[in-house]
């Protein structure tokens, strides 16, 4: 179960392609980070994958199901958290089960549950804007655990965080994955997030974005943050990113 | 503005309003004792502030002389209100689904457009001759419908257009679709400016409805009221009557920006 297949995936924004030919697969239970420079088309993936757009040419598959069109199957994590400002907490992680037609009593413990999974038991009722970014970021990865996904699409959910959250946050993902195994397609910048984070690490070229190389980050979990392999897979992500960046940078 | 905000904003507020009554005051007495006077006006014909606090207090219920009854300015302001309250019902009603038909969907604001650009333009007043030719009854009432529904139109228009894209793309991801993402995600999030859409109505609205009871006449309102007062020459009781309008429609604004506070909280 949620096994994601990107099958020559392309999309034209105005006659240029912003992803071009991208072949990616997310296995079963695994964690895939999406590297790339800005604007290569990490955001256009995954709302490829979530069904949110539609690719101009190839195929997408969710455990072998043709993706058309919005997918509740994915559970997606937003950079910005687009948490529904009118919700309180609860009513942001009811609100998948309540479109679900859930009866109320299992909606309301469903969303308990992930409440308290995600450490924000006693802040039920409050509102976004009283929040901190961090704390944000846990009601959108609860409402969108909550929603019971087969994936989990996360675009750099944390790139509006400091330093300090950023770290804590990256442990306490790891904690509540590893408590519901889902495969994972996480976007981010960071190096460092991604070596941290990932089963495999995929590095994608500057635009029009395609799959430039792929890493298997083969430590286990909990992991050091420097230690000595980390720091050589990070030298050579690095490196493979650069060159990228670079390309960036003469294009303008 | 709100009254009383800023530092010691409510001691400043009532100061002027007391610096004012004493202006008007020595203004009008100056006149009557012949000392000064503006050119071309009759300040001495203006009611002194204690004059029209008088009348204001005299005429403030319904009184019985002999045969003849007068109503009160209680009476006047009741029946205004609902009026308006009536109108305003009627505009909310057809102007909210309107506005969200015409922010949501491109084709329905193509079709409306014209029109709502055309007749928006058309200030309630200019209706009058037209609602009592062609309706029995409610003019008035018409006449405020006319005044509310635009503001409360165009700013659920605003709302809806200005719903956050990617709330749209987090909904549909939970599983909403077509009327569940209208319900769940662009009415809510539209809801501070229909608030705001129907506050400005109601000021276009309690406006409408003082011109409209002037030219469309009924033994009731406070446009009849000020209207047959100046008729008569009472202008304590006219001045007065004009007080009460400026008095009524400030709280209907405060009464909705209340609302808005209490019942609207994620709107920081
Ligand atoms: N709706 C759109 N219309 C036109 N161009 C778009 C649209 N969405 C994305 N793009 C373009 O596609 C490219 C990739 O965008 P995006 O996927 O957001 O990149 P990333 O997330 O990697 O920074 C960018 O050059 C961006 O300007
Ligand atoms: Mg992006």
């Amino acid at each position: 179960m949620g096994r994601l297949i990107l099958k020559s995936v392309s999309r034209k924004f105005n006659n240029s392609f912003a992803v071009n030919d991208v072949n990616l697969e997310v296995n079963e239970g695994e964690f895939l980070c999406l590297l790339g420079p800005s604007g290569c088309g990490k955001t256009t993936v995954l709302r490829l994958a979530a069904g949110l757009d539609t690719p101009s040419n190839g195929e997408i598959f969710l455990d072998n199901k043709k993706i058309t069109g919005a997918n509740r199957e994915c559970g997606f994590v937003f950079q910005e958290y687009a948490l529904f400002p009118w919700r309180t907490v609860r009513g942001n992680i009811e609100f998948g089960p309540e479109v679900k037609g859930m009866q109320k009593e299992d909606v309301r413990q469903l969303s308990q549950h992930y409440i308290d999974l995600v450490g924000l038991t006693g802040f039920e009722n409050h509102y976004p804007h009283e929040l901190s970014g961090g704390m944000k970021q846990r009601v959108g990865i609860a409402r969108a655990y909550a929603n019971n996904p087969k994936l989990l699409l996360m675009d750099e959910p944390f790139g509006a965080l400091d330093a300090q959250t950023r770290n804590i946050m990256q442990e306490e993902l790891l904690r509540i994955w590893d408590k519901e195994h889902i495969s994972a397609l996480f976007v981010t910048h960071s190096v460092d997030e991604a070596v941290y984070l990932a089963d495999r690490v995929v590095v994608m070229s500057a635009r029009p974005g395609t799959v430039k190389e792929i890493f298997g980050i083969n430590l286990p979990r909990p992991r050091v943050r420097t230690g000595p392999e980390a720091n050589e897979l990070r030298n050579s992500i690095l490196k493979s990113l650069g060159a990228e960046i670079k390309k960036l940078m003469l294009q303008v | 503005m709100k009254l009383g905000s800023g530092k010691n904003g409510l001691i400043i507020n009532i100061f002027s309003i007391v610096g004012f009554i004493f202006l008007w005051h020595v203004l009008i007495v100056l006149a009557r004792e012949d000392i000064f006077n503006i050119p071309f006006m009759r300040l001495r014909d203006i009611p002194t502030p204690v004059e029209t606090w008088n009348a204001l207090v005299g005429s403030m219920f319904t009184r019985i002389y002999g045969p003849a009854l007068t109503y009160g300015i209680i009476n006047h302001v009741e029946a205004s209100l609902i009026r308006v309250i009536q109108g305003g019902v009627l505009a909310f009603a057809v102007g909210v689904p309107l506005g969200i038909g015409m922010g949501y969907s491109k084709l329905i604001g193509n079709i409306l457009n014209p029109m709502v650009e055309i007749v928006r333009n058309m200030p309630p007043m200019a209706w009058i001759p037209l609602a009592i030719f062609i309706l029995v009854s409610g003019g008035s009432i018409f006449i405020v419908f006319i005044g509310m529904v635009f503001p409360i139109i165009l700013n659920t228009i605003y709302g809806v257009k200005s719903t956050d894209p990617r709330l749209i793309d987090a909904a549909k991801t939970l599983g909403a679709s077509g009327s569940g993402i209208v319900m769940k995600v662009v009415i809510p999030s539209a809801l501070p400016s229909i608030v705001a859409g129907l506050r400005i109505g109601l000021g276009v609205g309690w406006m409408a409805i003082v011109a409209a009871e002037m030219v469309i006449r009924s033994p009731v309102g406070l446009g009849y009221f000020i209207w047959n007062m100046g008729d008569l020459g009472r202008y304590a009781e006219m001045v007065a009557g004009m007080i009460v309008i400026g008095v009524v429609g400030y709280f209907m604004n405060i009464s909705i920006l209340l609302f808005q506070k209490r019942f609207i909280k994620w709107a920081d």
